[in-house]
């Protein structure tokens, strides 16, 4: 029931538009995916995170989180042949265990904090060579 | 949390719980991206683990500051700050006409530092972002508030931005997070878990606030509201900064209370800078 209420706003909010859609980037497509988090209560941070990946050159964003949260990392890449993988690091830069979702060029690492304090997160790409990435967080 | 992923048609990695194989390098740790947008939560991040594990009764907490009168641009910003984070609490606390109080104020302190002109194309955004806030208030429309909300703090930093007033910027997001952390600080003041405090230890924050503040100019830095703010916040890093990630103790909790509370009291009643 859920998928066809969603599917169903979906084509809504597509009707309502007018004729030129916005430009596909990858912060549209991580807004995309964050937006599934939403539909359970996740509310998306307005800021965003965005550069140039390239093979083998993860990149580490640094965030502060609060145990009594959940959270969901959302991250996408262009071109779409690209495919990301997103992981989650404690302060000391040990790896912590993630719900990941995986989908070509489009992932996301959710994660509840037992401690509040330093985070990293690292997004990589899995296929190709360069790609362009945003990542946006939400949080309940 | 897979409810989202289904309910949106998205697949889940059968494999739910998956840890990152290798530790960062000290390198990796030491070239992390900080970013102020996305680094730094949220008052509203805050108050939801606070909601979470301490269940506070919003309505009581919600007693709204008012910015003081004031030529000061630094202090201006960071009275933003303070406003930003009492929108939030009003949300927390339902208060519908909270809700558009704060938000005229934010708009109001916006024009006095020249940011949201009647005749100006890029302020508009402004100006509509604060239509909207009163709009979703009216509707009660909480959790698009919180959206709001913050995208009205990241509309004042970007014409701040615009106008060329960049070291405001950081102010605004110091003024959030100390309205935010005294908030919760004197909550668990009143109501100490270990669960609790373990919200408070926000070393890394505090070292990067002292940060940016740090590489301020000169004239900016040394004027006696920002020396008096940089010399709270090397305390609080003392607070905050606890062994082995322990939770605060009772009496820091106490102590970080009351320095927040001093800070804002500074910032929105214009008080002289002992």
């Amino acid at each position: 029931m859920k998928k066809l209420v969603f599917f169903l706003c979906a084509a809504g909010l597509l009707a309502a538009q007018d004729a030129v859609p916005p430009p596909v980037t990858a912060r549209s497509r991580a807004l995309d995916l964050a937006g599934a988090f939403a539909n359970d209560g996740y509310k998306i941070r307005d800021g965003f995170w965005s550069g140039t990946l390239e093979a083998g050159k993860p990149q580490f964003l640094q965030v502060n989180l609060f145990s009594g949260n959940e959270y969901w990392f959302s991250a996408a890449a262009l071109p779409p042949e690209a495919k990301l993988s997103v992981t989650l690091f404690d302060e000391s830069g040990l790896p912590v265990a993630t719900e990941i979702f995986q989908d070509g060029a489009s992932a996301a690492a959710g994660f509840i904090p037992d401690t509040s304090g330093k985070y990293f997160v690292r997004i990589a790409l899995v296929a190709g060579d360069k790609a362009e990435f945003c990542l946006v967080y939400s949080y309940k | 949390m897979r409810c989202a992923l289904l309910a949106a048609g998205l697949a889940v990695c059968p494999a739910a719980w998956i840890p990152a194989s290798e530790a960062m390098t000290k390198a990796q740790i030491q070239s992390a991206a900080v970013s102020d947008v996305i680094t730094i939560p949220s008052p509203g991040e805050f108050f939801a683990a606070l909601d979470d594990c301490g269940q506070p009764n919003w309505k009581q907490m919600f007693q709204p500051k008012t910015a003081a009168s004031t030529a000061s641009r630094e202090q201006m910003a960071l009275m933003l700050g303070v406003l930003v984070a009492d929108g939030y609490l009003a949300v927390e606390a339902q208060d519908g006409q909270g809700v558009k109080n704060t938000g005229k104020e934010i708009i109001n302190l916006a024009k006095k530092l020249g940011l949201a002109r009647e005749n100006d194309n890029d302020s508009q955004r402004l100006l509509r972002r604060g239509n909207s806030i009163f709009d979703f208030a009216e509707n009660n429309d909480w959790s698009t508030l919180r959206e709001e909300l913050e995208a009205t703090q990241n509309e004042v930093k970007l014409l701040m931005v615009e106008q060329k007033d960049k070291d405001l910027v950081i102010l605004v997001t110091v003024g959030a997070w100390i309205r935010g952390t005294q908030v919760a600080a004197e909550f668990i003041s009143k109501n100490y878990s270990p669960g609790l405090a373990g919200i408070l230890r926000q070393p890394a924050i505090v070292e990067y606030l002292l940060s940016v503040l740090d590489s301020l100019p000169e004239k900016l830095r040394e004027g006696p509201l920002i020396a008096d703010l940089r010399k709270k916040l090397v305390a609080v890093l003392a607070l905050v900064q606890t062994k082995d990630r322990a939770p605060l103790a009772p009496e820091a909790v106490q102590e970080l209370a009351a320095t927040m509370l001093s800070l804002v009291n500074t910032i929105s009643s214009g008080e002289k800078v002992p």
